[in-house]
Protein backbone atom coordinates (compact mmCIF):
# COMPACT_ATOMS: atom_id res chain seq x y z
CA UNK A 1 0.00 0.00 0.00
CA UNK A 2 1.59 3.72 -0.89
CA UNK A 3 1.88 5.74 2.34
CA UNK A 4 0.99 9.36 1.52
CA UNK A 5 4.29 10.30 1.43
CA UNK A 6 5.59 8.19 -1.70
CA UNK A 7 4.92 11.78 -4.18
CA UNK A 8 7.15 13.45 -1.56
CA UNK A 9 9.95 10.73 -1.72
CA UNK A 10 9.55 10.78 -5.98
CA UNK A 11 9.91 14.36 -6.20
CA UNK A 12 13.41 14.12 -4.23
CA UNK A 13 14.60 10.96 -5.74
CA UNK A 14 13.93 12.33 -9.32
CA UNK A 15 16.79 15.10 -8.77
CA UNK A 16 20.09 13.96 -10.32
CA UNK A 17 22.40 12.85 -8.06
CA UNK A 18 20.48 11.64 -5.46
CA UNK A 19 20.67 7.67 -4.52
CA UNK A 20 18.43 7.90 -1.18
CA UNK A 21 15.32 9.17 0.19
CA UNK A 22 13.96 8.17 3.75
CA UNK A 23 11.20 9.69 6.34
CA UNK A 24 12.01 8.64 9.63
CA UNK A 25 10.44 9.10 13.07
CA UNK A 26 12.81 11.61 14.80
CA UNK A 27 12.52 10.21 18.41
CA UNK A 28 12.57 6.29 17.35
CA UNK A 29 14.67 6.61 14.79
CA UNK A 30 12.66 4.00 12.85
CA UNK A 31 11.55 4.21 9.03
CA UNK A 32 8.46 5.34 8.24
CA UNK A 33 8.36 5.32 4.19
CA UNK A 34 11.47 5.32 2.11
CA UNK A 35 13.17 4.83 -1.01
CA UNK A 36 16.49 2.86 -0.77
CA UNK A 37 19.71 1.97 -2.70
CA UNK A 38 19.54 -2.41 -3.49
CA UNK A 39 21.99 -3.56 -0.54
CA UNK A 40 21.71 -0.03 1.71
CA UNK A 41 21.09 -0.94 5.56
CA UNK A 42 17.88 0.93 5.61
CA UNK A 43 17.32 0.53 9.46
CA UNK A 44 20.71 1.02 10.70
CA UNK A 45 21.08 4.35 8.80
CA UNK A 46 17.64 5.45 9.45
CA UNK A 47 18.45 5.20 13.25
CA UNK A 48 22.02 6.71 13.40
CA UNK A 49 21.39 9.70 11.03
CA UNK A 50 18.28 10.84 13.24
CA UNK A 51 20.33 10.39 16.13
CA UNK A 52 22.47 12.73 14.60
CA UNK A 53 19.89 15.18 13.64
CA UNK A 54 18.56 15.09 17.11
CA UNK A 55 21.89 16.14 18.32
CA UNK A 56 22.30 18.65 15.61
CA UNK A 57 18.87 20.45 17.08
CA UNK A 58 20.04 19.73 20.51
CA UNK A 59 23.21 21.69 19.76
CA UNK A 60 21.89 24.27 17.90
CA UNK A 61 19.04 25.08 21.07
CA UNK A 62 21.98 24.69 23.12
CA UNK A 63 24.00 27.72 21.49
CA UNK A 64 20.82 29.65 21.37
CA UNK A 65 20.53 29.71 18.03
CA UNK A 66 17.33 28.07 17.69
CA UNK A 67 15.91 25.27 15.71
CA UNK A 68 18.00 23.36 13.11
CA UNK A 69 16.04 23.83 9.53
CA UNK A 70 18.68 21.75 7.68
CA UNK A 71 21.52 19.46 8.43
CA UNK A 72 24.29 18.39 6.00
CA UNK A 73 26.56 15.60 6.40
CA UNK A 74 29.58 15.65 4.07
CA UNK A 75 31.48 12.08 3.35
CA UNK A 76 34.17 11.18 1.36
CA UNK A 77 31.52 9.83 -1.04
CA UNK A 78 28.38 11.64 -0.77
CA UNK A 79 26.08 13.74 1.64
CA UNK A 80 23.48 13.31 3.31
CA UNK A 81 20.69 16.36 4.14
CA UNK A 82 17.97 16.26 6.67
CA UNK A 83 15.23 18.62 7.30
CA UNK A 84 12.54 17.86 9.93
CA UNK A 85 9.11 18.99 10.64
CA UNK A 86 6.45 17.77 13.76
CA UNK A 87 8.47 14.88 14.70
CA UNK A 88 9.60 13.72 11.24
CA UNK A 89 12.60 13.77 9.70
CA UNK A 90 12.93 13.75 5.71
CA UNK A 91 16.57 12.43 4.97
CA UNK A 92 18.48 12.32 1.65
CA UNK A 93 21.62 10.92 0.02
CA UNK A 94 23.03 11.87 -2.95
CA UNK A 95 26.66 11.54 -4.60
CA UNK A 96 29.13 14.24 -4.86
CA UNK A 97 27.82 15.31 -8.42
CA UNK A 98 24.57 16.22 -6.78
CA UNK A 99 23.54 19.84 -7.25
CA UNK A 100 23.76 20.37 -3.90
CA UNK A 101 21.64 24.13 -3.77
CA UNK A 102 18.98 22.29 -5.91
CA UNK A 103 18.41 19.49 -3.40
CA UNK A 104 18.71 22.25 -0.62
CA UNK A 105 15.74 23.84 -2.31
CA UNK A 106 13.73 21.01 -2.64
CA UNK A 107 14.38 19.19 0.83
CA UNK A 108 13.12 22.66 2.16
CA UNK A 109 10.22 23.14 -0.01
CA UNK A 110 9.25 19.14 1.20
CA UNK A 111 9.66 19.98 5.05
CA UNK A 112 6.27 21.94 4.47
CA UNK A 113 4.56 18.74 3.25
CA UNK A 114 5.99 16.97 6.46
CA UNK A 115 3.07 17.43 8.87
CA UNK B 1 29.35 2.84 33.01
CA UNK B 2 28.97 0.14 36.24
CA UNK B 3 28.43 -3.38 34.17
CA UNK B 4 28.27 -6.21 37.31
CA UNK B 5 27.77 -9.66 36.12
CA UNK B 6 27.50 -12.96 37.02
CA UNK B 7 29.86 -14.71 34.35
CA UNK B 8 32.75 -13.06 32.70
CA UNK B 9 32.40 -13.90 29.20
CA UNK B 10 28.96 -11.20 29.70
CA UNK B 11 30.88 -8.32 30.57
CA UNK B 12 32.79 -7.46 27.36
CA UNK B 13 29.26 -7.54 25.28
CA UNK B 14 27.38 -5.50 27.65
CA UNK B 15 29.96 -3.15 28.21
CA UNK B 16 29.86 -3.08 24.01
CA UNK B 17 26.13 -2.38 23.98
CA UNK B 18 25.85 0.13 26.56
CA UNK B 19 28.47 2.58 25.20
CA UNK B 20 27.02 1.92 21.39
CA UNK B 21 23.23 2.29 22.74
CA UNK B 22 23.52 4.61 25.32
CA UNK B 23 20.99 3.02 27.69
CA UNK B 24 19.85 3.79 31.21
CA UNK B 25 19.49 0.38 32.51
CA UNK B 26 20.48 -3.23 30.92
CA UNK B 27 19.89 -6.17 32.15
CA UNK B 28 20.98 -9.73 30.61
CA UNK B 29 18.61 -12.54 32.21
CA UNK B 30 17.48 -16.41 31.51
CA UNK B 31 14.15 -16.23 30.19
CA UNK B 32 13.26 -17.72 34.37
CA UNK B 33 14.35 -14.58 35.86
CA UNK B 34 17.96 -15.57 36.24
CA UNK B 35 20.36 -12.43 36.21
CA UNK B 36 24.23 -12.65 34.29
CA UNK B 37 24.49 -9.45 34.15
CA UNK B 38 23.55 -5.92 34.24
CA UNK B 39 23.91 -2.04 34.54
CA UNK B 40 22.03 0.24 35.64
CA UNK B 41 20.30 -0.98 38.84
CA UNK B 42 21.63 -0.08 42.34
CA UNK B 43 19.89 -3.09 44.93
CA UNK B 44 19.28 -6.40 44.30
CA UNK B 45 15.34 -6.40 45.00
CA UNK B 46 15.18 -4.02 42.38
CA UNK B 47 16.95 -6.04 39.92
CA UNK B 48 15.33 -9.36 41.25
CA UNK B 49 12.36 -7.62 40.65
CA UNK B 50 13.25 -6.10 36.86
CA UNK B 51 14.18 -9.78 36.48
CA UNK B 52 10.95 -11.58 37.60
CA UNK B 53 9.03 -8.74 35.80
CA UNK B 54 10.85 -9.24 33.04
CA UNK B 55 10.62 -13.51 32.32
CA UNK B 56 6.25 -12.63 32.95
CA UNK B 57 6.02 -10.55 30.24
CA UNK B 58 8.72 -12.46 28.22
CA UNK B 59 6.29 -15.84 29.39
CA UNK B 60 3.33 -14.08 28.42
CA UNK B 61 4.23 -11.92 24.80
CA UNK B 62 5.31 -15.44 24.27
CA UNK B 63 2.72 -17.52 24.85
CA UNK B 64 0.70 -15.16 22.69
CA UNK B 65 2.29 -14.65 19.93
CA UNK B 66 2.04 -18.61 19.48
CA UNK B 67 -1.57 -17.76 20.10
CA UNK B 68 -2.56 -15.45 17.34
CA UNK B 69 0.83 -15.87 15.22
CA UNK B 70 1.85 -19.75 15.73
CA UNK B 71 5.14 -18.51 17.41
CA UNK B 72 6.27 -16.60 19.83
CA UNK B 73 6.46 -12.90 19.84
CA UNK B 74 10.50 -11.87 20.54
CA UNK B 75 10.58 -8.38 20.59
CA UNK B 76 8.65 -6.17 23.22
CA UNK B 77 9.01 -2.27 22.99
CA UNK B 78 7.09 -0.05 25.81
CA UNK B 79 7.21 3.75 25.29
CA UNK B 80 6.62 6.11 28.28
CA UNK B 81 6.38 9.79 28.32
CA UNK B 82 9.87 9.92 29.43
CA UNK B 83 11.46 6.37 29.51
CA UNK B 84 11.30 3.69 26.89
CA UNK B 85 11.81 -0.05 27.66
CA UNK B 86 12.67 -2.73 24.70
CA UNK B 87 12.54 -6.40 26.02
CA UNK B 88 14.46 -8.71 23.36
CA UNK B 89 15.44 -12.50 23.08
CA UNK B 90 18.70 -13.46 22.01
CA UNK B 91 19.47 -17.55 20.81
CA UNK B 92 22.98 -18.40 22.37
CA UNK B 93 24.57 -22.06 22.61
CA UNK B 94 24.00 -22.54 26.05
CA UNK B 95 20.11 -21.42 25.49
CA UNK B 96 17.36 -18.38 24.95
CA UNK B 97 18.26 -15.31 26.97
CA UNK B 98 16.61 -12.16 27.50
CA UNK B 99 17.79 -8.45 27.46
CA UNK B 100 15.78 -5.80 29.35
CA UNK B 101 16.52 -2.54 28.53
CA UNK B 102 15.39 0.99 29.28
CA UNK B 103 16.25 4.21 27.76
CA UNK B 104 15.79 7.89 27.38
CA UNK B 105 15.91 10.26 24.80
CA UNK B 106 19.42 10.02 25.21
CA UNK B 107 19.09 7.06 22.76
CA UNK B 108 16.03 5.69 20.58
CA UNK B 109 14.08 2.43 19.37
CA UNK B 110 15.67 2.38 16.24
CA UNK B 111 19.36 2.74 17.45
CA UNK B 112 18.30 0.16 20.38
CA UNK B 113 17.18 -2.19 18.04
CA UNK B 114 20.06 -1.65 15.90
CA UNK B 115 22.90 -2.51 18.87
CA UNK B 116 20.62 -4.93 19.98
CA UNK B 117 21.46 -7.20 16.88
CA UNK B 118 25.06 -6.51 17.21
CA UNK B 119 24.89 -7.81 20.69
CA UNK B 120 22.62 -10.42 20.17
CA UNK B 121 25.52 -11.66 17.69
CA UNK B 122 27.73 -11.18 20.32
CA UNK B 123 26.67 -12.83 23.07
CA UNK B 124 26.31 -16.10 21.04
CA UNK B 125 29.31 -15.81 19.97
CA UNK B 126 30.46 -15.13 23.23
CA UNK B 127 28.74 -17.80 24.90
CA UNK B 128 30.48 -20.86 26.14
CA UNK B 129 28.94 -24.26 24.29
CA UNK B 130 29.43 -26.41 27.13
CA UNK B 131 27.26 -26.33 29.96
CA UNK B 132 23.67 -26.68 28.56
CA UNK B 133 20.69 -24.53 29.73
CA UNK B 134 18.60 -26.41 32.25
CA UNK B 135 15.17 -26.37 32.71
CA UNK B 136 13.60 -23.04 33.77
CA UNK B 137 12.64 -24.13 36.96
CA UNK B 138 15.21 -26.41 37.88
CA UNK B 139 15.14 -27.67 41.58
CA UNK B 140 17.95 -25.77 42.28
CA UNK B 141 16.56 -22.02 40.95
CA UNK B 142 16.53 -20.24 43.86
CA UNK B 143 19.94 -20.87 45.39
CA UNK B 144 21.63 -20.06 41.66
CA UNK B 145 18.98 -16.94 41.53
CA UNK B 146 20.54 -16.14 45.03
CA UNK B 147 24.35 -17.29 43.51
CA UNK B 148 24.14 -14.60 40.15
CA UNK B 149 22.53 -11.49 42.79
CA UNK B 150 25.82 -12.22 45.01
CA UNK B 151 27.93 -12.58 42.70
CA UNK B 152 26.62 -9.41 41.41
CA UNK B 153 26.10 -6.98 44.60
CA UNK B 154 29.26 -9.39 46.22
CA UNK B 155 26.33 -10.74 49.28
CA UNK B 156 24.03 -13.30 49.03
Amino acid sequence: MASPFQPLLATVMRLRGTTACLIVDERDGVIVDSTLQFGMRGNVFAALISSLYRKAKQSAASAGMGDASFVQLEAELGRVCAVGRDGLVLIAVADPKANLGLLRVELLKAREALA
Amino acid sequence: MNVQVAEPWVEAPLRQFLDDARVRIAVLMHPSGQVLGQSGFARSEDIMTACALAAAINASAGELGRQLDGKPFNGLHYAGSAQQLFLGGIATPRGGLLLLTVFDDSSSLGLVQVFFDEFRQRIANAAPAHEAAGPALAENFEGDLNRNLAALFGKA
